[in-house]
């Protein structure tokens, strides 16, 4: 028995040790800009917030990461920035920005994102890079809408639309 | 240092010294392998935010080291030559069972706390999570049934109530662990968020399984029916040596082959329809001799009794050979001391027969209860007359003889008990306090064999 | 012509084709539209009248007509879905599995009552489009894969056509089946097609529900067809469907 008790007691405080090594701070993969939107801040109440016109927002880049061919877009010169509009989905914000040389989009870029537990963040670490081709796969094959079901994704989708038909694609 | 035996002890089995991996060996690789599959979950984390995190990192840690744990209880059940011999039978199945308790906690633990660490990162509750994990998630109904194998297993192997069970009844409940290890390999996989991205430790798991199956199969099922087809066991007969106690003598063929050693045991799986399930072990109370091997069992009331019974003929499938107390690698001037209690006398009396020593270095004590219990009288005189040993009974139960191995009584018995080399076998109660008086008078650990039947 | 507009939760996005009609107004009366069906429709408001007509504290004849033209879709549907399409799931009255789909034709029908014939209008992932993106295409919708995030499952092409998808969210099933009461997990998603939005929204929750019994279900409506990825990975689809690899 008290061999049991010893085990149970380095178990745990082996456990906790491993634990406690890890880091426990979050680190967003694309952290929200410093400036905040001219769009009416969301409402994270119980249900959705409600229907706010449209929005023009004119939002500084961020920290974001880029990908896609154009990664180092910003710097050349005739590339042009479109900006989604902010997507309210039930876990938070979301916002992407194109970057669109001569008329072909070439990278995206994630403003923001929800990023308040861990889990968001896991699941935006993986769904943005994949979104991201998945955009570049979309305009390659003449795609003119998206169908799709997935909540965050809808959140994407959905900006990826708007930042779509902001460009006129 | 004697080098001929005349007479009756024909055959001198070569002591090769044989590949043996001892405790030393063993402990290391398997907590390397523990660390290793830490590190797995080490190097599969980035980082660990609030009560969520935590309660699924443990139950993550817990789980990797469950899995790895019944592996690892697997192969040390495996009957693998070199550990049987190294680390001796006995010692094996001691940590296989403290292994196997462990290992069942860890598996509870881990089921409890990545339901609690999901449910919290969810923001559900504990039921319906249950439900969720089980429902949605692959594999995992099939682990949560692993789970309570192994929590069923755990109960019925426990001190209190494994007693209450025929031997048989325990011993088939126990084969569902292969059932367990089965069932929850798959959503180790399939949902072990360190195996999901990364191809180099799937690929590694999947070669610690297979490799644990191919040695069990191997060892367990292959050798021996291999074993069984080249030596042609079979039951020569039966001879009573004692009340309630018989040898019985095997022939076969090429046994010099089987490379037993005196004071090594074989697992015997007779074919008769009642004694056919299971293998147990007697050790050989004689030297091997062409064409015959011979064990001698007591009747202990479930299958010992069964032996006396046997019929001339019978088929036999011997595992093995198995265990650590053998004489090793033949050292000059070496004293030996055995000391056999009850019917550990068994695979002393070979050592007796064998084991090399100069005469007047060899000393055989004999512990048992009443006289009737005193197995071999005949043999172990004529053994102790050929090769000058001393042979000692001890004879009585304990209130009245007192304490046979105090260590006053061992040197007064045992000249230059310091130098000696000894060999214990007998229960465990008696093998434990011999050892500490041995230890007590001077004889250091490595020079101290020790096997009990207790397993 | 393009625009952007949040309501309802979701995002709608219009895509208006030559020739536009007056498209300005067009779009105006429509997203108004999206509006008002909000204020009336919306369960998360607890002041809207669906939401007071669920509590019991209206009558249905308090509520604007559309309140009951929805209903009797609503009832008409569950018919047709053998209930696995219900407007009141757990009891309570919830029409959101209509509304959106309804508002989203009704607003098609707005933009092409100005002049707007060729348009699509995409809310929240359930696409209405009319007439042509070119005098010489289709218009092409695609489907993501519910389980590969990189890769569009297919590509739907038609003039006047209506695509719905349902499928499991991210963090979890959350369609019941309602024979046995626990999350449809057999389909990770089901994309289905026809002519008008209200019923094809509904349809794909109900058929989702049904999982591969949804097949059979589809392949008896006129004018629907399905296509389906299942939890495995595998894909099935009717006799009929309009889509192609990407």
């Amino acid at each position: 028995m008290r061999r049991a008790i010893f085990a149970v007691l380095v178990t745990a405080v082996g456990l906790v040790l491993l634990l406690s090594f890890k880091p426990h701070e979050l680190t967003a993969v694309a952290s929200p800009p410093s400036a905040v939107s001219h769009a009416p801040a969301p409402q994270h109440s119980a249900g959705e917030p409600p229907s706010s016109g449209r929005q023009d927002t004119a939002v500084p880049p961020a920290n974001g990461t880029w990908t896609g061919p154009g990664a180092t877009a910003g710097t050349t010169r005739g590339d042009k920035v479109a900006t989604g509009d902010i997507a309210d989905t039930r876990w938070g914000p979301v916002q992407v920005e194109l970057v669109l040389s001569g008329g072909r989009m070439t990278g995206i870029r994630v403003l923001r994102a929800p990023d308040s537990t861990h889990r968001d963040l896991a699941i935006s670490s993986e769904a943005l890079p994949m979104l991201n081709d998945e955009a570049l796969a979309a305009q390659s094959a003449q795609i003119d809408a998206v169908s799709g079901a997935t909540y965050t994704s809808e959140g994407y989708a959905r900006s990826l639309q708007s930042a779509l038909d902001r460009a006129g694609l | 240092m004697s080098t001929a035996l005349a007479g009756r002890a024909a055959t001198r089995t070569p002591y090769r010294g044989a590949g043996r991996a001892g405790p030393a060996a063993v402990l290391p690789v398997i907590v390397a392998g523990a660390s290793a599959v830490v590190g797995l979950w080490w190097s599969g984390t980035p980082r660990v935010v609030g009560l969520g995190d935590w309660l699924t990192g443990a139950g993550r840690i817990t789980g990797l080291l469950a899995a790895y744990g019944i592996a690892v209880l697997l192969a040390l059940m495996a009957r693998i030559p070199a550990l049987e011999r190294g680390v001796g039978s006995d010692r094996l199945a001691r940590w296989h069972s403290m292994g196997g308790r462990y290992v069942v906690g860890l598996a509870v633990a881990h089921t409890l706390l990545i339901i609690w660490g999901y449910a919290v990162a969810d923001g559900t509750d504990v039921a319906s999570e249950t439900v969720t994990l089980n429902l949605s998630y692959p594999d995992v109904l099939s682990a949560t049934v692993a789970v309570l194998l192994l929590v069923g297993i755990g109960v019925v192997s426990a001190r209190a109530v494994r007693p209450r069970l025929r031997y048989e009844t325990w011993f088939h409940l126990h084969f569902y662990t292969y059932l367990a290890a089965w069932l929850a390999f798959g959503h180790q996989l399939s949902t072990g968020s360190e195996f999901v991205g990364s191809p180099l430790a799937r690929a590694t798991w999947y070669a610690l399984y297979f490799g644990v199956a191919a040695v069990l199969v191997w060892y367990r099922f292959l050798a021996p029916v291999r074993q069984a087809v080249r030596h042609r066991l079979r039951v020569d007969r039966v001879e009573p040596e004692a009340p309630g106690i018989v040898s019985v003598y095997l022939s076969g063929r090429d046994l010099d082959r089987l490379k037993a050693e005196p004071g090594q045991f074989f697992r015997w799986r007779f074919l008769t329809r009642d004694l056919w399930w299971s293998a147990n072990p007697y050790s050989l109370s004689a030297v091997p001799r062409p064409g015959e091997l011979r064990i001698t069992v007591k009747d202990l009331g479930d299958q010992s009794g069964r032996l006396a019974r046997l019929r001339p003929g019978t088929r036999v499938i011997a595992e093995g050979p198995s265990g650590a107390l053998t004489p090793g690698r033949p050292r000059r001037d070496r004293k030996v001391l055995l000391i056999a209690g009850g019917v550990g006398i068994t695979p002393v009396r070979a050592l007796f027969e064998a084991i090399p020593a100069a005469t007047g270095d060899l000393t055989l004590l004999y512990r048992a209860r009443t006289p009737a219990d005193l197995v071999f009288r005949e043999e172990l005189e004529e053994i102790a007359r050929r090769r000058g040993a001393a042979l000692h009974y001890c004879v009585g139960p304990r209130g009245r003889v007192g304490d046979p191995f105090a260590p006053d009584v061992l040197a007064g018995l045992v000249p230059e008990l310091a130098r000696h080399e000894v060999y214990l076998c007998g229960p465990a109660g008696m093998t434990g306090a011999a050892a500490d008086a041995l230890r007590t008078a001077g004889i250091p650990n490595h020079r101290i064999h020790r096997e009990s039947f207790e397993f | 012509m393009r625009h952007v507009e949040h309501a309802m939760g979701t995002v709608f996005s219009f895509d208006l084709r030559p020739p536009l009609g007056d498209a300005r107004r067009a779009v105006t009366e429509a997203v108004a539209w999206l509006h008002r069906v909000d204020a009336v429709f919306s369960t998360y408001r607890a002041e809207s009248p669906v939401s007071r007509l669920a509590r019991g504290e209206i009558p249905l004849d308090d509520c604007p007509p559309q309140v009951a033209e929805v209903l009797e879709l609503g009832a008409s549907v569950a018919e047709v879905s053998e209930g696995y399409f219900s407007i009141r799931p757990r009891g309570l009255l919830d029409p959101s599995g209509l509304v959106k789909g309804w508002a989203i034709e009704q607003a098609s029908r707005i933009l092409a009552r100005y002049g707007a014939v060729n348009h699509c209008l995409n809310g929240g992932g359930d696409v209405q489009c009319s007439g042509t993106p070119a005098p010489d295409r289709s218009w092409r919708v695609a489907v993501v894969h519910p389980l590969r995030p990189r890769v569009l499952a297919t590509v739907v092409a038609g003039h006047d056509l209506a695509i719905a998808t349902s499928g499991t969210a991210e963090r979890g099933p959350h369609i019941m089946n309602p024979r046995t009461g626990r999350p449809a997990l057999e389909l990770a998603s089901i994309t289905l097609t026809g002519a008008g939005l209200t019923l094809i929204d509904a349809y794909a929750t109900a058929a989702f529900a049904m999982g591969d019994a949804a097949r059979a279900w589809v392949e008896r409506l006129p004018g629907v067809e399905a296509f389906a990825i299942t939890a495995a990975g595998t894909t099935w689809r009717t006799a009929g469907f309009p889509g192609s690899a990407p």
